[in-house]
């Protein structure tokens, strides 16, 4: 099975083991991701306002060049790049009047023909949770995981409709096939301060304590996320929390394709484990996995 | 109720304000509550009454994240988020200075980066913020160590379709 694939800005800079692994194991479960070639930015944020058409038009240019390439499914890896292109071909499937102005705008002829899936959607309705069971070759025995899925995999449920808003289950279901234990984890929802990271430090840190402690109070050994910037919030901001609490207890926060990948077999000293704040190698050796 | 502020927002969002009935869902689940000076219900209700300058003064419009936590939780069925943008793009035609002019900067750099490469670069995009936003020491010890592991790339990888992107922002007059 072969689909074209949009690895967005991030993952060719901070987030490139979230891509190099996801691309990895997609080999090994034999699907093939197909770089849509000459990508621009997606935009990183969803128009919000109903006469801003700008914002819209380069995640357009994307969806349209998929089409143009003759296929009709485009996978994307980052929580934020999905967000914004399967929004955008929601608006470009079922308004007619904003389609008409972007169309017109870009001089692209598109009308929401291709569908954009999540690299685990992929996991779960195209290949099936059942069979990538059977791919793992290293069970994920003994493993306990906070799966931290955030808001752009999510919300708004009506437009993105990847799964239940209060209660979503995709990633835990994904990590009992690899053998491992997803745990009770009710702040898996919880925004982790987003951008405003940047300019206010405090508030994300504080975001992403609450949400650390909460998956280290339900016994977890670890927190597997999609999108590059939670994994910056809750991976980074670690040693900001230890300034304010020093009892805080650390824990590894990583992208569900690296963990994907041990389970697969593949070769963990590539995994860039080293590059993590929070190094998960001496957990993941403890447990016998690495 | 009515007041032109809550007739512009409605067309402009889409959204339904005038159905918010004050229940609070929506300041309850907020992760952002804290930093805003008026929660997301007072929001609301200051859109219904029509305290236009308040508002667009308001820390509160720029803080919000657009997580969207809110939106799906009103019984009304209200998007806040879109509202808040609303608002936003509201205060800077109007000229006001932004409560919170850090997050202006920070959008700015980030569109200008896309317009520059076709793709964001962080290492410029986070540059270009500083200056604007005047926080050099902010996240020193951070920007470091991510470079020291090899995130932050320092040259940028342009997009070879970066003339298109060129055109855009030419036709939406940028």
């Amino acid at each position: 099975m072969r689909y074209s694939y949009f690895p967005g800005c991030t993952l060719y800079t901070k987030a490139k083991k979230l891509d190099d692994a996801g691309r990895e194991c997609s080999l090994k479960l034999g699907f093939e991701l197909d770089e849509l070639p000459d990508w621009t930015c997606c935009g990183a944020t969803f128009p919000l306002v109903n006469d801003q058409h700008m914002l819209m038009s380069g995640p357009t240019r994307i969806l349209a060049d998929t089409k143009d390439r003759g296929d009709d499914k485009l996978v994307a890896l980052c929580s934020v790049c999905y967000n914004v292109l399967k929004r955008t071909n929601h608006v470009m499937l079922n308004d007619e009047e904003r389609r008409a102005k972007i169309t017109d705008f870009i001089e692209r002829d598109y009308h929401g023909e291709v569908e954009v899936l999540h690299y685990l959607q992929v996991l779960r309705d195209e290949i099936g949770f059942d069979a990538l069971k059977e791919k793992v070759v290293k069970p994920l025995e003994g493993l306990k995981v906070a799966c931290y899925y955030g808001c752009l995999l999510l919300r708004p449920v009506k437009e993105i409709g990847l799964d239940r808003m209060e209660n979503p289950t995709i990633f835990e279901d994904f990590i009992r096939a690899l053998g491992a234990e997803p745990v009770d984890f009710p702040f898996k929802i919880e925004c982790c301060g987003a951008f405003q990271t940047v300019n206010s430090m405090a508030t994300a840190t504080r975001c992403s304590r609450e949400i650390l402690s909460n998956a280290v109070q339900n016994g977890a050994d670890l927190v597997i996320t999609t999108c590059p910037l939670c994994q910056f919030n809750l991976d980074d901001r670690q040693p900001e929390i230890l300034k304010e609490d020093p009892a805080f207890t650390t824990i590894p926060v990583f992208y569900f394709t690296q963990l994907l990948a041990v389970a697969l077999g593949l070769d963990s000293g590539n995994l860039g484990f080293e590059r993590n704040f929070i190094n998960p190698l001496e957990l993941l050796q403890e447990k016998g996995l690495v | 109720m009515s007041s032109p502020l809550l007739e512009k927002i409605i067309t402009e969002s889409g959204q339904p304000v005038n159905l918010c009935y004050q229940c609070r869902k929506c300041s309850a689940g907020c992760p952002m509550v804290d930093e805003f000076d008026f929660p997301p219900n007072m929001v609301m209700r200051m859109i219904q009454l029509g305290l236009e300058g308040e508002l667009l003064r308001s820390r509160a419009i720029w803080m919000c994240v657009s997580c969207e936590t809110c939106g799906t939780r009103c019984p009304n069925q209200i998007r806040i988020a879109p509202v808040m943008d609303v608002l936003r793009a509201e205060c800077l035609k109007q000229g006001i200075e932004p409560a919170d002019p850090t997050t202006v900067a920070l959008h700015t750099s980030f569109i200008e980066s896309i317009r520059q490469f076709g793709r964001v670069h962080e290492a410029t995009m986070l540059l270009k913020y500083k200056f604007k936003s005047k926080k050099f020491t902010d996240d020193l010890d951070v920007g470091l160590k991510l470079f020291l592991k090899g995130k932050i790339p320092i040259m940028p990888k342009k997009s070879r379709n970066l003339s298109k992107i060129k055109e855009i922002f030419t036709k939406a007059g940028f």
